[in-house]
């Protein structure tokens, strides 16, 4: 508990919490229009008493639009990052725990999967699927799961070596129980830790999706979008591209810290 | 040698492995090749023909033989959007790209092993603070935004540096290195924040240990212990960290060689990808994911290099 009341821990998880909050609150409290209401005599304005961020070049108010991302962008990442754990966790659990072929095979595939960048596989999967919200999820979860089931795997096989689960199978508990009363629960730091860091790169990997136009499709309005569209003025509005970079960073700036403290707390073998 | 025969097997059947997944992604798009060089509004019975006379009718195990077929024996199929031989445009991109992920790496390691060093010297006073907090701003802001920046500061501000353009390491180095320098810091800046936290850490663990007490003890002095007794110890580590990264950087130069019009392998992927030419995905896909792995192994076989207590087995 100490650990989480350190600086950083604190600031971490501040900054999730605001991100948190704004996702879920800024949409009941901004209606759509107010993000896509075009001011053309204010095309490209710097920030102001009207539009404290500025506005974009069509003159649309950032503060608006960075915040109406900010679900859309959190959405995405949250949503690949469960699906990776809904495939990633029976696939590492099955192959720590059973060992043998179904290991070597499965493993063999992960360890193939895992030398094709992350985010070359989640460009490839959703240019192939026809770029929309929905296959930016797939994508971006698909691509991130051999990371998942390798640590989620490992976590399985030593938890399986423990006194306690010998114990518990010499009383004659089968499969099944073991896996869900006791590898299960053993391993849920490790995945919670990881989840964690992934939703940080998760939302990188849109960001960046969705710079290359391989993402997420106006009219949705993510961050990573946002910034593409930043690049032709970057020289008269350097803050269309700062508004919402400043969004990414502060985001995954606090994932990456709430997750280095929750590591440091869940997993006692890391001494920071 | 059986070590040898052993790594060798294993890399060729990695590298099958890698084929039939780069032949299976790039195989779930609705639409086809034929369609792509035709068009949608295209006649269906030529459209038909078409597909006849390049095979796609045939079972895709057929179509994966004849696509492993053509590239070992040197035809890699004609780009859709190119109109060449695919071989003829992977040399320069693969050279350029070459480069910068070189020169971003070294870049990287350049910076993130002294500061790493530095934070963990002075562990939880004000120099670890600020690098660690430097380190973690670092890896919080995506390639793509770094880039931005270096186009506004560099390029814009100072006109230091040209923004978008490439040439070929082959023919003119110093324009070549001129064109990969932007691309490279904005690549080995995200690089630099990861390395120095793992050097961070790496570092406070080896520092906590017996040897390096009884070397402070010997009455050696601090710098050999730190940069001979202590660094030595935390390079294998490292080195495998920064192997790993290199498949995220072969991630990054997509983007980064995008927002430079830098054309190496990553800007010809998105043009791939952007086009759906489907030969060319299937190629550069392939050609990216074999070197990540080629590249791993040859760190593992450094790490025996640099460390002496790992034997090959």
């Amino acid at each position: 508990m100490k650990r989480f009341l350190s600086t950083k821990g604190v600031i971490g998880a501040s900054l999730v919490l605001l991100v948190l909050f704004v996702a879920l609150i800024g949409p009941l409290l901004i209606a759509p229009e107010m993000a896509t209401k075009m001011d053309m005599r204010a095309r490209l304005a710097g920030p102001s008493f009207n539009h404290i961020f500025g506005t974009d070049q069509l003159g649309r108010d950032l503060f608006f639009r960075v915040m109406l991302g900010t679900q859309t962008s959190i959405g995405i990442a949250g949503t690949a990052v469960l699906l990776s754990i809904v495939i990633g966790l029976p696939l590492g659990i099955v192959s720590g725990y059973y060992r043998g072929h179904v290991d070597n095979v499965l493993m063999r595939l992960v360890d193939t999967l895992l030398a094709f960048p992350a985010l070359l596989l989640a460009l490839v999967i959703s240019a192939m699927l026809g770029p929309n919200l929905q296959n930016t999820i797939i994508a971006v979860g698909i691509a991130f799961t051999p990371f998942l089931a390798r640590i989620v795997r490992g976590e399985a096989l030593r938890v399986a070596q423990m006194p306690y689960v010998e114990a518990a199978r010499a009383s004659g508990t089968n499969d099944l129980m073991m896996i869900v009363r006791h590898i299960l629960p053993n391993i849920m730091p490790q995945v919670i830790v990881q989840a964690t860091i992934s939703l940080a790169f998760a939302i990188l990997a849109e960001a960046g999706l969705s710079f290359l136009g391989l993402g997420t499709q106006p009219p949705n309005s993510s961050w990573g979008l946002m910034i593409q569209a930043s690049r032709d003025y970057l020289d008269v509005a350097p803050w269309t591209a700062l508004v919402p970079g400043g969004a990414v960073a502060l985001t995954v700036l606090g994932l990456n810290m709430f997750g280095d403290v929750l590591r440091d707390v869940l997993d006692p073998r890391v001494k920071g | 040698m059986s070590f040898l025969l052993n790594r060798l097997l294993s890399i060729a059947l990695t590298l099958v492995l890698i084929s039939m997944i780069t032949f299976a992604v790039t195989n779930i798009l609705p639409g086809d090749v034929a369609m792509m060089i035709m068009g949608t509004q295209s006649n269906p019975e030529a459209l038909a023909g078409l597909r006849q006379s390049l095979g796609l009718n045939d079972p895709l195990i057929v179509q994966y033989g004849r696509w492993v077929f053509g590239m070992l024996t040197g035809d890699w199929g004609n780009s859709l959007i190119f109109k060449v031989p695919i071989t003829e445009l992977l040399g320069q991109k693969i050279r350029s790209s070459a480069l910068i992920v070189v020169l971003s790496m070294a870049i990287a390691l350049a910076a993130a092993v002294p500061l790493g060093v530095w934070a963990a010297v002075h562990r939880n006073k004000w120099q670890d603070t600020l690098s660690s907090s430097t380190a973690l701003l670092g890896v919080s802001l995506p390639d793509f935004f770094w880039g931005i920046m270096m186009i506004l500061l560099f390029a814009r501000a100072l006109g230091w540096l040209p923004s978008s353009g490439v040439a070929d390491p082959a023919t003119d180095f110093g324009a070549a290195l001129r064109y990969a320098l932007l691309p490279s810091l904005a690549l080995g800046l995200g690089l630099m924040a990861h390395l120095t936290r793992m050097t961070r850490s790496a570092m406070v663990g080896i520092l906590n240990q017996e040897f390096v007490r009884v070397a402070r003890a010997k009455g050696l002095s601090e710098r050999v212990v730190i940069w001979r007794y202590a660094l030595a110890n935390a390079i294998g580590p490292v080195m495998t960290i920064a192997g790993l990264q290199v498949g995220y950087l072969f991630g990054s130069i997509i983007v980064v060689e995008t927002l430079f019009n830098y054309t190496g392998m990553g800007w010809l992927t998105y043009q791939a990808l952007l086009n759906r030419d489907v030969p060319l995905i299937q190629a550069t896909v392939f050609v990216i994911a074999a070197v990540v792995m080629l590249i791993n192994l040859l760190v593992d076989l450094l790490y025996v290099l640099v460390d002496p207590r790992i034997r090959l087995e």
